[in-house]
């Protein structure tokens, strides 16, 4: 029970990594939907090359752990000179690996819209960037708003990798107390209890925006 | 950079990637028995419904990191003292079959009640009709999203490296600090990972294709 007390003593140390999981979580995922728009987008040009490029990036990023990447930019970038602190290099290796995700939903959302919106919004004079922008992606987001909210959750449990890179996130707060006061039983514990309180209101969340989506199409 | 290293160390990463490849298929087959039972379970309403339900919720929650942890060193105080290598196949295991739990409620709900409804009239027992009639046909809805999991399981195993379970990663962390050549080999490692989880990548797709034309058919039909 002791244990128990001590572990409501650190509760705020938990907390402030729990500050850190939200801003990786955030940042990574800004950064994810901005490469897996652009790219969803960019698949629609006329470039062959710039297609395949794509292709490849989603593919290749998609069947390389998250781990690998991440020690990548943290640990081998530094051996070309470039020294990233933990937290950038976090929110740019989830920011990476999740574009080449997002790009699949995002592709998938654009290509349900039906052809002859482009179509019509062109020939009301619109450039294809144009229509994109105000034609194409709201109706997108009926099909993409689900596979995103998900994306958010499993990003929101990944950035506990990010404790391998040192990040002062959650589940390397947990793993420094562990460490100081061998409660791992309690501490772990709490820590999961803690990512639980985060990724069910997100969670239900998702549903609300999906429900509300759903509502506007009839 | 020299090469000479990196062709010396080749085999002691390959041994590290059959431990990958070993670890990917035993958690793969603890997820999806266990897996099947908890749909099955939640499936069947109460008490023990209601405690599937809570087990996936909880599980698909937290990081598969948190629950390694707490399976690898929060039950060392409790006595219970797993070496590595179990331990993440069984904190993967635990992980997946929460996940598989709902592929597999959503491949049964898929199959239409009817069939369940004649299979019954014409005497099968639950049992049965389960095991005859309404899993067969929900494998076009539960392939595509199990191998898809394969895949992802495939890349999960690189978590254990942070309880030093063999594995390709730890190897290839090892190796980096020896040598200090990081970028060489987790690129290395990325390439390694990208050699196995390719050929099952396109096996999903094709398994999906394969499905898609299935249902196509069986529309025309």
């Amino acid at each position: 029970m002791n244990a128990w007390l001590t572990v409501w003593g650190l509760l705020p140390v938990l907390l402030i990594g729990a500050i850190t999981t939200v801003q990786v979580t955030a940042g990574g995922f800004v950064v994810a939907v901005l490469i897996g728009l652009g790219c969803a987008i960019m698949q629609n040009f006329r470039s062959r090359l710039l297609r395949a490029v794509i292709a490849v990036y989603v593919d290749v990023f998609r069947a390389v752990p998250v781990l690998t990447q991440l020690f990548i930019i943290y640990f081998g970038l530094t051996e070309i000179g470039i020294r990233l602190d933990p937290v950038p290099s976090a929110i740019v290796g989830f920011g990476i690996n999740g574009g080449a995700y997002l790009t699949e939903v995002f592709r998938a959302g654009i290509e349900s819209v039906h052809q002859g919106q482009l179509e019509a919004a062109q020939m009301l004079g619109m450039t294809r960037l144009r229509a994109m922008r105000i034609i194409i992606l709201p109706q997108a987001m009926r099909v993409v708003l689900p596979p995103l909210g998900n994306f958010a959750i499993g990003l929101l449990k990944d950035t506990a990798l990010a404790s391998a890179v040192a990040a002062p996130e959650l589940m390397f707060r947990a793993r420094n107390l562990v460490d100081r006061t061998f409660l791992s039983t309690q501490i772990y514990a709490v820590t999961a209890v803690i990512y639980l309180a985060m990724s069910l209101p997100l969670g239900h969340l998702t549903r609300r925006a999906e429900a509300r989506v759903a509502r506007g199409r009839r | 950079m020299s090469w000479a290293i990196f062709i010396a160390s080749m085999p002691e990463l390959l041994v590290a990637a059959l431990g990958t490849l070993k670890m990917t298929a035993l958690a793969f087959i603890f997820a999806a028995i266990l897996g099947l039972l908890l749909a099955i379970l939640r499936m069947s309403g109460g008490v023990a419904g209601r405690l599937a339900f809570t087990y996936i919720e909880l599980v698909r929650g937290t990081p598969a990191l948190t629950l390694l942890f707490l399976i690898y060193f929060g039950l060392v105080p409790l006595g219970i003292v797993l070496q590595a290598f179990p331990a993440a196949v069984v904190a993967l295991g635990l992980n997946g079959a929460a996940y598989l739990a709902e592929v597999y409620r959503a491949g049964i709900q898929a199959v239409d009640a009817g069939q369940r409804e004649a299979a019954q009239m014409i005497g099968l027992r639950r049992r049965q009709v389960m095991r005859h009639v309404i899993l067969p046909q929900s494998l076009p809805a539960v392939l595509p999203p199990m191998g898809n999991y394969l895949v992802s399981l495939l890349k999960d195993t690189s978590i254990a490296s942070l309880i030093s379970a063999p594995e390709l990663m730890l190897r290839s962390r090892d190796l980096a600090g020896t040598y200090y050549l990081p970028m060489e080999y987790y690129l290395l490692a990325g390439a390694m990972y990208l050699v196995m989880a390719w050929p099952m990548m396109q096996g999903v797709r094709k398994l999906e294709r394969y499905f898609a034309r299935g249902r196509l058919e069986g529309g025309r039909a």
